[in-house]
């Protein structure tokens, strides 16, 4: 055993928290820290994740009260998984946003960093506790860390998308306590496993209106429509590397939360027919929406909200192939993502109204950021040979196993309206003149590997699916087992 | 009390609580002014918090500390009130405690960047 999993919230809140002493000490050390803990993080989770394929998941009882008492963290492969994507994603924001502006001084730099250690932290939380309050408090910490973060710049109109998301995350927290409440009100029990254990005992009327104030309260985090008001205004407004955060990590753990309470807690029949529902209305709108953004943040946004629309759909078919389409999506688009707003924001960098037609033309002045840019669109779309292709496919075989037709046909149509925005995109970028008072700005040498490095990921993925499908297949049959993710974490003793 | 004429009063502390939740809710919903709609949030998690702690009493019952009177009558450990909702509201005040003082922070900057608190004038971004 190299680690355990509480190490994931022990050594980046403590990092967290360490930062600011430690930058009394060498102003530099406040954007070495976090890469350090990073990286240490990310061999753990790799550790702990080929431990866990091999032997089983881990189980972390904390402070020696076994469940149901006491808090525990569970390792699972389909967990682990995510963790692994998580602190990958964490660790190449950092890289990208090591030196992002080189004008950035010691106290925007301490505040962008601590914040972003906490996102990760909290996200990581999320993903790897085993009770529900422990759930609540690690979205509270994900929020609040994302409301700083989404109001980072001084200059923009973050103030106001962020006061936004304070308001829809607060309303959001709220109905979370509720759900919460109602539960531990009729069983008395704050563990996941237990409760899913005894869930049958209490009354349909209860177990509906706490799984509506669930899917409502992770559903404002997770972009579902129409909750997802907050999500194009942040995104738009935040730092560049700050989206590709919430689009890979903190949106993640949000439908890491609704898939937990959908196939382990809950055991609604008709839950799944809903998470398609919300997921197309949420795909066809914000695929609709993207078309007609004019700003390429929002842009990528929409499209952001419409994939997990489509993630949503997946995991409603309920199938082992639908899970594992839908782990699969959520892996490509963490990465097509952050590819995405990291090469879309040097495209539009020294412009102050980030539009569109800002990018005309760029592909003389910055030759590799659009190609990665161009890469990314067409990945995303799920054009072969790259790495979109095969999550979109296996979506389609997944519907077409569950004779969802209809579904297959507007999943296509959507694809169709998605090709369009992304073409429209790198033709600007590519056969259109450029605007004399933009100046284009070069990326930095970290940026340029952090792109690179994503830009081989969706090539090796793209020609060589294999890499990870056996990972994803493993982790979807470790989702799918809801008894012995019960049995496993309700036989421990001390 | 004991008579079903006062029954309803066992469960007045439930209504109050989502009352106020309904207060705070109207509070962040339909007024204008950014520094209402931080007060109704705060108010709509007090509101939550009564309703919490309210669910953890029973009547009767005492307060869930351990002292000596309990070693000595040990059917008294069955009349404490569940100690859990009071832990998971403390937990909630101080989570609520750091969302309203962001809020409010944010507040400060808008009304710095556009003079003004009134939420129809500040929208730069679609509302």
């Amino acid at each position: 055993m190299v680690g355990t999993p509480v190490l994931f919230i022990a050594i980046p809140l403590l990092a967290a928290f360490l930062i600011p002493l430690l930058g009394m000490i060498w102003k530099e050390l406040v954007r070495i820290v976090p890469g350090l803990v990073l990286t240490y993080l990310l061999i753990l989770s790799v550790n702990l994740l080929n431990h866990v394929l091999a032997h089983g998941p881990i189980v972390e009882v904390i402070a020696g009260w076994v469940p149901p008492i006491g808090i525990n963290l569970v390792f699972s492969a389909f967990s682990g998984f995510l963790v692994v994507l998580m602190e990958f994603l964490g660790l190449l924001v950092w890289a990208y946003s090591y030196r992002f502006k080189r004008n950035v001084d010691y106290e925007p730099a301490l505040k962008y960093f601590l914040m972003l250690m906490m996102l990760i932290t909290g996200s990581v939380g999320i993903v790897l506790t085993g009770d529900i309050f422990n759930m609540f408090v690690f979205i509270e910490i994900t929020s609040i860390s994302a409301y700083g973060l989404t109001a980072f710049y001084k200059g923009r109109n973050s103030a106001e998308a962020s006061f936004k998301y304070v308001m829809m995350g607060s309303i959001a927290s709220t109905f979370l306590l509720l759900a919460i409440m109602i539960i531990y009100s009729q069983l008395g029990t704050l563990n996941m496993a237990d409760i899913a254990n005894r869930i049958h005992t209490m009354k349909p009327a209860y177990k509906i209106v706490s799984y509506i104030f669930f899917v409502t309260a992770l559903g404002i985090e997770a972009e579902i429509f129409p909750l997802n008001g907050w999500a194009p205004d942040a995104y738009a407004e935040a730092p560049g590397p700050v989206g590709a955060a919430f689009a890979g990590i903190v949106v993640k753990a949000a439908v890491y939360a609704i898939i937990r309470y959908t196939y382990t807690i809950f055991d609604l029949s008709g839950t799944l027919n809903f998470l398609i529902i919300i997921g197309m209305v949420t795909l066809i709108i914000a695929e609709t929406a993207a078309i007609r953004q004019e700003k390429l943040k929002r842009m990528l946004a929409y499209s952001s909200i419409g994939q997990m629309g489509l993630v949503l759909v997946a995991f409603g078919f309920g199938t082992k192939e639908g899970v594992f389409a839908a782990l699969f999506l959520m892996l490509n688009h963490a990465i097509i993502k952050s590819l995405l707003f990291f090469s879309g924001s040097y495209l539009v960098y020294n412009s102050t109204e980030k539009r569109i037609v800002e990018v005309n033309g760029m592909s003389k002045y910055l030759p590799i950021t659009s190609l990665l840019f161009a890469l990314g669109a067409f990945a995303i779309v799920g054009l072969p040979p790259f790495a979109g292709f095969w999550s979109k496919l296996s979506v389609m075989t997944a519907a077409a196993d569950s004779n969802m037709i209809l579904i297959m046909a507007l999943v296509l149509i959507v694809s169709v309206v998605e090709l369009v925005y992304y073409l429209r995109v790198v033709n600007r970028i590519y056969f259109f003149k450029k605007e004399a008072s933009i100046e284009p700005h070069r990326p930095t040498i970290n940026a340029m590997v952090v792109m690179l490095v994503l830009g081989a990921i969706i090539l090796v993925i793209g020609f060589y699916p294999d890499a990870v499908t056996g990972i994803l297949h493993k982790a979807s049959a470790s989702l799918m087992d809801k008894s012995y993710y019960i049995h496993h974490v309700l036989s421990l003793k001390q | 009390m004991d008579n079903t004429l006062f029954g309803f009063l066992d469960y007045a502390v439930y209504g109050t609580a989502v009352l106020v939740m309904l207060i705070g809710l109207y509070g962040a919903m339909v007024k204008k002014s950014l520094l209402k709609i931080v007060i109704g949030l705060s108010i709509i998690d007090s509101g939550l918090n009564l309703l919490i702690v309210a669910i953890g009493y029973y009547k009767g019952g005492t307060a869930p500390i351990f002292s000596q009177g309990f070693l000595e009558n040990f059917k008294s450990v069955s009349k404490m009130v569940d100690p859990v909702p009071q832990a998971l509201v403390l937990t909630a005040i101080v989570i609520g405690f750091g969302v309203t003082a962001v809020a409010l922070a944010l507040v400060i900057r808008l009304y710095r960047h556009h003079g003004t608190l009134n939420i129809d004038e500040i929208k730069n971004l679609k509302w």
